[in-house]
């Protein structure tokens, strides 16, 4: 009888999120956050699978970082639920949630040492000096720091800081792990070796992720899933590959990538198929091919279209070199990848667009 | 019991303890003091009837306000140029004359008027000088008149213009200059139209808190002024003394409160209204004296842009004057102000050591005669002892109860907090005579008049004010998320607070203990009216001999009110203030 009951009661805990099982750890339930008139982030609900990376990409002010702060407990949503592991934590404080996290400028407390540091989130969980020491130690080399224990935040580099803010966040074992900006303090060189650095700590650690950063790149090379936010409200949310390839809005498309739009009034392609209602035709800029305009007709040429223009502005980018082409009204951007035996188009000269009428996408306008 | 848990959990119950104090000791006897100006609960205008009514009032009224107004210019006058040399001195040049500036700053007023007693005074030093000279027959009048008033109110308000100056000129990003000479702009030119507008934050406030002081001054016209320059204050302690009829006395405070007040408000206006407009360059020309001349040199000036815009560059990284004979008249310039700043206190500390039977400048020997004579008088020490245990308790007291007001002013809204922070300055930027009064009708009704007790009240009104400014400014450097990151890895609340802010914003805590601590044992306006007759602080003894004798042990006494706050500085800075200052500093990069 009382097993019934007890089974029954778990059945009924468990049914608003039976779409996404046991797996989802942590649940946003329609949040909603106002400041003020100003609403942050709208009716967001979103599932988080136990140890999956995702990434929470979007422009400044599109909420991506409030709602971060709601789940880490720092501000209350205005309405809607946050569930981990299933129960609420509505009325969890921040410090009694179980989680770590990288701050934008990394947060590490001055007056500490490297070592303090680290074994600040140990000693709150009441472990013993001695073994936090073997904890700390550990650590260190993990992350390359070994011997670096002594020295003051102040004294190490900024690639040296996001590693020792990454180990303190970890090394409690928090079942969740939140990133915030983790990489924006850091020059360009320094941010793809850290982004292999985390991506291995994710490997290994397997620790349920959730990063904010307005950084495509750091989303695409990072993340399991992105999640994309304008305004408040999530726009798509797909693997990396999927959103890139197959983006739903121009908004989507035009943040993740370049992208060139053939809209109508300004640009007439020689065999047109008219996008469906309330969408707009768009063309990553790699699957342009560029040739002049009296080149003989590709085997393919069936399956592609073509549209004639005037080179305006041509740039060398090392890998690539990038075209910057008028068709009527329009301008199109092409990329193509440098190769030896290659035809160069000059600023000026007439060219020969063409590309696989497949590799078109309609999004929403 | 739930609803008062929720109410702890608030920031804005932090404040709770400094508030009491404030309401309990000022707040509410100002209340009741504006009602009794007006003879509530019957409510008649007569008690201001009887202040407007002599002519001899509107007087002395009009006059405090003419003083105020001609103080402030003439502080304005000094200190622009000397804040804009020391802005612009190298960096190690700066901070010594940062701190030349602070140490007058932190000796008090009444020490600073006695030196002035000393130098102009019929017997004083320019007299004496002059007479042994054979220059002149009979003393010269130097004191007892405006002039001297002027001087010696512009010496003690001096530093408190020069510093918000240089605060606000050292912010001022210096690309600004060189980009508007870049745009072909006259060094001048570039001075007018981007510093200057730009430095009006530093005026502003440096005039506001000028004035208000000047307004409420005390100490200084009554000791140096002549019968004719009484301001509003020593008219109100006069009639303290004689009659304290509180009705009469009540309405005189809020006259002068409301002058206070309505010419803040006039004064903040002005100056806004003129940041404000030179952002608009078609309406500057309107100011210049004649707008067919001012248009003609605009004319005549555009050849020469051309010429300036390529020189830009070489004079880009050159130190401020072009000419040497500008860095001579800055130079000059710099020293004298320094001279009218310490020279002073300087001659005080030195003519401490005389071996005359007088004061007397140079010394004829030195002697430590005034010092045994200090220690050997029991008034003297004993005063020196009630100060010090009233200076600490109200040290203790009021950096307790003003860090926690602090950090909970930090937590709470905006608008919240700059309402809350203008209350609890109140005590320091009113008229001080009417804080005295105020507090004198506080202390009656808790019966604590003429005790340490009270006297500690008293003071610690004025030194949460100080504690609070001090530590808000370390919280505002302080970086919010250090504590986000700490509850992330599960520390509490009270834990967050020992373990990472406090550590943090210790520097600041400690600052504010020293002003706490330095602003009473200074006070003497508040504790001359709750002192009663038989508690004696030093600076109130000191008062009192000035007034009625010129005893060179008030020399000894006034070196050692000089040395003590230089004494405290230096301790702090050799044991550690310094390194955690080092700190706070190395944290910006860090977040970098």
């Amino acid at each position: 009888m009382t097993l019934h009951r007890n089974i029954n009661r778990l059945i009924a805990e468990n049914k608003p999120s039976e779409q996404n099982k046991v797996s989802a750890q942590i649940e946003f339930r329609s949040v909603t956050k106002m400041y003020g008139e100003v609403c942050a982030v709208k009716e967001l609900s979103l599932a988080v699978r136990r140890g999956e990376f995702l990434t929470i990409l979007g422009p400044s002010g599109s909420g991506k970082t409030t709602a971060l702060m709601m789940l880490a407990g720092f501000t209350a949503p205005t309405s809607g639920d946050i569930l981990i592991a299933g129960k609420s934590v509505a009325a969890v404080p921040s410090y009694r949630r179980d989680q770590g996290i990288v701050f934008q400028g990394y947060a590490l407390f001055p007056h500490l040492t490297v070592h303090r540091n680290l074994e600040f989130p140990l000693e709150m969980r009441g472990m013993k000096a001695a073994e936090r020491a073997i904890q700390v130690d550990r650590m260190l080399e993990r992350v390359h720091l070994k011997g670096f224990g002594g020295r003051m935040p102040s004294q190490l580099s900024g690639g040296q800081q996001q590693r020792v803010a990454l180990s303190r966040a970890l090394i409690a074992d928090p079942p969740l792990l939140l990133l915030d900006e983790p990489l924006g303090a850091l020059d360009r060189n320094l941010r793809e070796q850290m982004q292999v650095e985390i991506k291995s700590l994710h490997r290994e650690f397997g620790k349920t992720t959730i990063c904010v950063t307005h950084d495509q790149e750091e989303a695409l090379t990072l993340s399991d899933r992105i999640v994309v936010m304008r305004a408040g409200e999530i726009e798509q949310i797909d693997t990396p590959e999927a959103l890139y390839d197959r983006p739903a809005t121009r908004f989507a498309a035009e943040f993740l990538g370049e992208a060139n739009f053939l809209e109508p009034p300004g640009f007439q392609a020689e065999s047109d198929v008219a996008p469906p209602l309330g969408t707009v035709a768009m063309l990553r800029p790699e699957r342009i091919c560029v040739a002049e305009r009296g080149a003989p007709r590709r085997v393919d040429a069936d399956q592609r279209q073509f549209v004639c223009g005037i080179v305006e502005d041509m740039i060398y980018a090392g890998p690539l070199r990038k075209y910057q082409v008028r068709a009527g009204d329009s301008v199109v951007i092409v990329r193509e990848h440098v190769a030896a035996d290659q035809q160069i188009f000059r600023p000026g000269e007439e060219v020969r667009l063409n590309w696989l009428r497949s590799d078109v996408r309609f999004v929403a306008a | 019991m739930k609803t008062l848990r929720e109410f702890g959990r608030m920031p804005i119950a932090l404040t709770g303890p400094a508030l009491a104090v404030l309401l309990i000791v000022f707040g509410i006897p100002i209340v009741q003091l504006f009602l009794i100006s007006f003879n509530a609960p019957a409510f008649s205008i007569a008690n201001y009837e009887a202040f407007f009514g002599p002519p001899a009032n509107v007087r002395v009224l009009l006059q405090t306000i003419e003083i105020s107004v001609v103080a402030t210019a003439i502080c304005l006058l000094i200190a622009y140029p000397t804040a804009y040399l020391i802005a612009a001195a190298s960096k190690r040049l700066r901070m010594a004359l940062i701190v030349l500036v602070l140490v007058p700053y932190l000796t008090s007023g009444l020490v600073r008027t006695y030196a002035w007693i000393v130098i102009l005074g019929d017997g004083g030093l320019i007299n004496n000088l002059l007479l042994d000279h054979g220059l002149i027959s009979s003393p010269r009048p130097l004191i007892y008149n405006r002039m001297a008033v002027y001087i010696g109110m512009v010496h003690i308000m001096l530093p408190m213009m020069i510093l918000p100056l240089v605060s606000v000129m050292m912010g001022i990003d210096k690309s600004l200059m060189s980009a508007a000479r870049s745009m072909g702009a006259r060094p001048s030119t570039a001075f007018w139209r981007v510093f200057f507008p730009l430095s009006m934050p530093g005026v502003r406030s440096g005039c506001l808190l000028v004035f208000v002081i000047c307004l409420g001054f005390y100490i200084t016209p009554a000791a140096l002024g002549g019968l004719g320059d009484a301001m509003l204050s020593t008219f109100i302690a006069s009639q303290v003394r004689s009659s304290f009829d509180m009705g009469r006395l009540a309405a005189s405070a809020f006259v002068l409160l409301t002058v206070a007040i309505v010419m803040l408000a006039i004064v903040g206006l002005d100056l806004s209204g003129t940041s404000r407009r030179t952002v608009q360059p078609s309406l500057k020309s309107r100011h210049s004296l004649s707008p067919l001349f001012a248009m003609m040199k605009r004319f005549v000036g555009e050849f020469f842009i051309p010429y300036r815009a390529k020189r830009w560059m070489a004079q880009l990284y050159r130190a401020g004057g072009d000419s040497r004979w500008l860095q001579l008249v800055g130079v000059t310039f710099l020293v004298l102000v320094m001279c009218y700043l310490l020279f002073p206190e300087l001659l005080v500390v030195i003519m401490s050591f005389s071996a005359g039977k007088y004061l007397e400048f140079p010394p004829s020997g030195f002697s430590l005669q005034w010092y045994r004579s200090f220690f050997g008088n029991p008034a003297w020490y004993a005063a020196a002892w009630t100060s010090t245990q009233v200076g600490v308790m109200v040290a203790i007291l009021s950096t307790i109860v003003g860090t926690l007001a602090a950090v909970g002013l930090n937590r709470t809204l905006p608008h919240l907090r700059s309402f809350l922070t203008m209350v609890m300055l109140a005590p320091i930027t009113f008229p001080v005579i009417i804080v005295g009064i105020a507090t004198y009708l506080g202390l009656v009704k808790l019966g604590l008049l003429g005790s340490m007790t009270g006297i500690v009240l008293a003071h610690t009104i004025g030194a949460i004010g100080y504690v609070v400014v001090i530590v808000s400014a370390s919280l505002a450097n302080f970086d919010p998320q250090l504590e986000q990151a700490a509850m992330s890895m599960r520390a509490g609340p009270l834990q967050t607070f020992i373990r990472v802010t406090l550590p943090l914003i210790r520097p600041g805590i400690i600052g504010g203990a020293v002003f706490a601590f330095l602003h009473s044992f200074d006070e003497v306006v508040i504790t001359s009216l709750v002192a009663g007759i038989s508690m004696r602080t030093l600076p109130l003894k000191m008062w009192e001999d000035i007034r009625h004798q010129i005893d060179p042990t008030i020399a000894a006494v006034a070196t050692l009110l000089i040395l003590l706050p230089l004494f405290i500085l230096m301790i702090l800075f050799v044991t550690g203030w310094r390194s955690t200052l080092g700190l706070q500093r190395a944290r910006p990069a860090t977040a970098a």
